[in-house]
């Protein structure tokens, strides 16, 4: 085979779990401008609380249901206690949390099953894993290629409409609108080769491993979530969210309790984070403290800010950007320059931070934010 | 002390010519004759208190708004009226006193409960969601929406669409009222000032309730649309809408309010019709100085 397929099945599982962990970030900071630097902390809780009680026989996908349940039960104690406090104080809180609980799980003796309590630093290994034990029976690969077929048709469905509603509104304004049509020909290009990629190593059973069932099944969550998500924030309860994103003070006078949606924002974005931990520590296989690192939160801050602030769509993208970054850069670099590991990974993170400034003077409002946006008078 | 009486001269428009007042006070005995506001109470606020350190803000202050009326609420920069809206809405919480609304104490209630209540306030500077479209704002004010509940959205998906397309239809009636309707899909950041603030009356019709606080509805508003704000108080007081209204603009109090308070330093200092108030020779000493 010439494709490195595992490679890139691994790829995309890596960007569909950024991607998810990213649109939790969006619905509280995007739509509902809470500021939470410690995203990560809801992945912590939800990886290890999926890791954990699996270990102790709970079936997976309820494992990460109640590894989600127990991320949003965070957000509850968390907004309760800094919420009514200035927006500043939550970002500090947050960000402390999320260090408080990678201490926690390093130094806190774990049950990691048959009875047995291991120190938290030395890591979990060997925990039970989607697909594990499953052989790529036809009714199973039949069902695996229905499923991302049906992701891949609603995608590129969804692909066309918006396509087509952009050449309409061209029409009429008399313009091509050139920069939707590269947008959309590289999302259908992506999105074919996600297909192509899924479709292809599903197709040889003799290279099935576990990270392909692992990868259609993130996917399907991935399409749910995103749906489920953009249907909230078009609906009267997304109007709430931005109008408390722009001034709270409006909402407060027209009779919602603005408290309360906050505290909604921030449980359901960190349950999707949590649920987003349970795939992250299945596609990693064995679970460190230094997992979940701040670094994480704020890789998840860049990401949002590339595609545009209360986007969707712009954090999937972000997230695309994201990695064919890091990826790239991780080939392509160390031919370029003479540095050791240690320094390119620093380097690499630094030349992020340079494109962000650089992204920040010519499109602030990032690659998919509207522009008009930014010259209103508040 | 924050009013000064001679400080607050030159904000006090008192010394527009009087011709332009007698005119407004025609035209408003002229105009088709509005319902005589009743004696039922819709708010009435007791003995309200709130000190912000030494200063004493609000002084054991009472104001009574009378169901159907428009009632004005006047006095020097500083007086208080904007702490005293503040109060009676609990965006601020009184130190003491009580205040009764549609019957019901409500100083205990937060903010958005006595918004749901059916009181309604607006901001002396008005404030409206600026990367929002102007109908997303008019949406936004509309009471118990089936699609608020993010469970709904999902499950109920055809009941909020449904709630959604009539309460466009209602947003964009009261935007053709207040003459923003051509504006609905802008975003409401790109409004002028006088226009802000006709949206932001516009919202809080839109949310149906029984009494809306315009907290200087006419201030660093062009007078052309002064008189059409003026003008959709009043239509809006004929159809039932009972306003309590703050405003420097005496123009604007004469010719619009059944009955005027006066607040000077935090206390009451005189009530009654605006024919009355104007004539008071302790209001315009309050206001002019001795």
């Amino acid at each position: 085979m010439i494709l490195p397929l595992g490679y890139l099945v691994s790829l995309i599982i890596f960007i569909s779990v950024y991607a998810l962990f990213g649109l939790g970030l969006n619905l509280q900071w995007g739509f509902t401008g809470l500021i939470n630097f410690g995203h990560v902390a809801f992945m912590a809780v939800g990886a290890y609380t999926t890791v954990l009680l699996s270990l102790q026989g709970v079936p997976l996908f309820i494992a990460a249901l109640i590894g989600a349940a127990l991320a949003a039960l965070l957000g509850l104690l968390v907004g309760i206690s800094t919420l009514r406090l200035r927006e500043d104080y939550l970002a500090i809180v947050t960000i402390g949390l999320s260090e408080m609980i990678r201490l926690i799980v390093n130094n806190q003796e774990l049950p990691v099953g048959n009875g047995q309590w291991r120190s938290g630093v030395f890591g979990l290994q060997g925990f039970p894993l989607p697909f594990s034990n499953v052989t790529l029976n036809p009714l199973l690969q039949f069902f695996l290629i229905a499923v991302l077929t049906g992701i891949a048709g609603i995608g590129g469905w969804q692909l066309w409409r918006w396509m087509r509603k952009k050449l309409q509104q061209g029409k009429m304004s008399q313009s091509t609108p050139i920069a939707s049509l590269i947008m959309g020909i590289i999302g259908g290009v992506l999105g074919l080769i996600v297909y192509l990629v899924g479709l292809l190593s599903l197709l040889d059973a003799n290279s099935f491993t576990y990270k392909t069932g692992l990868m259609v099944v993130l996917l399907l969550v991935l399409t749910v979530v995103f749906w489920a998500l953009e249907r909230l924030v078009k609906a009267p309860w997304g109007r709430v969210l931005k109008a408390i994103r722009e001034d709270e003070q409006v909402p407060k006078a027209l009779g919602k309790n603005v408290f309360w949606y906050k505290l909604q924002s921030l449980m359901l974005g960190g349950a999707i984070a949590g649920f987003a931990g349970a795939f992250y520590a299945w596609q990693l296989a064995t679970v460190y403290p230094d997992n979940f690192q701040p670094q994480i939160t704020f890789d998840a801050w860049t990401i949002i800010i590339l595609g545009g602030a209360g986007n969707n769509y712009g954090t999937l993208l972000g997230t695309i950007i994201f990695w064919a970054y890091f990826e790239g850069t991780r080939f392509v670099l160390p031919g370029l320059l003479p540095f050791d590991d240690a320094r390119l990974g620093a380097f690499r993170i630094m030349v992020i931070g340079l494109l962000l400034i650089i992204l920040m003077m010519v499109r602030p409002q990032g690659i998919l934010g509207k522009k008009e946006e930014l010259t209103l008078g508040k | 002390m924050v009013n000064n009486p001679s400080d607050s001269l030159s904000d006090v428009p008192l010394n527009e010519p009087q011709t332009d007042l007698d005119e407004i006070l025609k035209q408003v005995e002229d105009a088709p004759s509005r319902p005589q506001p009743s004696d039922n109470l819709l708010l009435s606020a007791n003995g309200v208190n709130k000190s912000f350190g030494g200063l004493k803000a609000v002084d054991n202050a009472t104001l009574e708004v009378s169901q159907g009326s428009i009632t004005g609420l006047i006095g020097p920069n500083g007086a208080g009226k904007t702490t005293l809206f503040n109060l009676i809405s609990n965006f601020i919480r009184p130190d003491s006193g009580r205040v009764i609304f549609d019957g019901e104490p409500v100083e205990s209630l937060a903010p958005h409960q006595i918004a749901q209540m059916g009181m309604i306030r607006t901001f002396q500077v008005a404030r409206v969601l600026s990367r929002l479209s102007v109908m997303e704002n008019m949406l936004l004010a509309a009471q118990k929406q089936t699609g608020e509940k993010f469970w709904n959205v999902w499950f109920r998906a055809h009941e909020v669409k449904q709630e959604e397309k009539d309460l466009r239809e209602r947003a964009i009636a009261i935007l053709e009222s207040v003459g923003l309707a051509h504006k609905a899909n802008d975003y409401a950041g790109s409004l002028s000032g006088g226009q802000r603030k006709l949206l932001e009356m516009g919202r809080a019709l839109m949310s149906q309730p029984k009494l809306i606080l315009l907290d200087e509805p006419a201030a660093g508003v062009n007078p052309t649309l002064i008189n059409q704000i003026c003008d959709r108080i009043l239509t809006w007081n004929r159809e039932g809408m009972t306003f309590l209204i703050i405003e420097h603009n005496m123009d604007v109090i004469m010719s619009l309010c059944d009955r005027v308070w006066v607040l000077a330093e935090g206390r009451n200092l005189a009530v009654g019709t605006p024919e009355e108030i104007q004539n008071n020779s302790q209001v315009l000493e309050a206001y002019l100085g001795k």
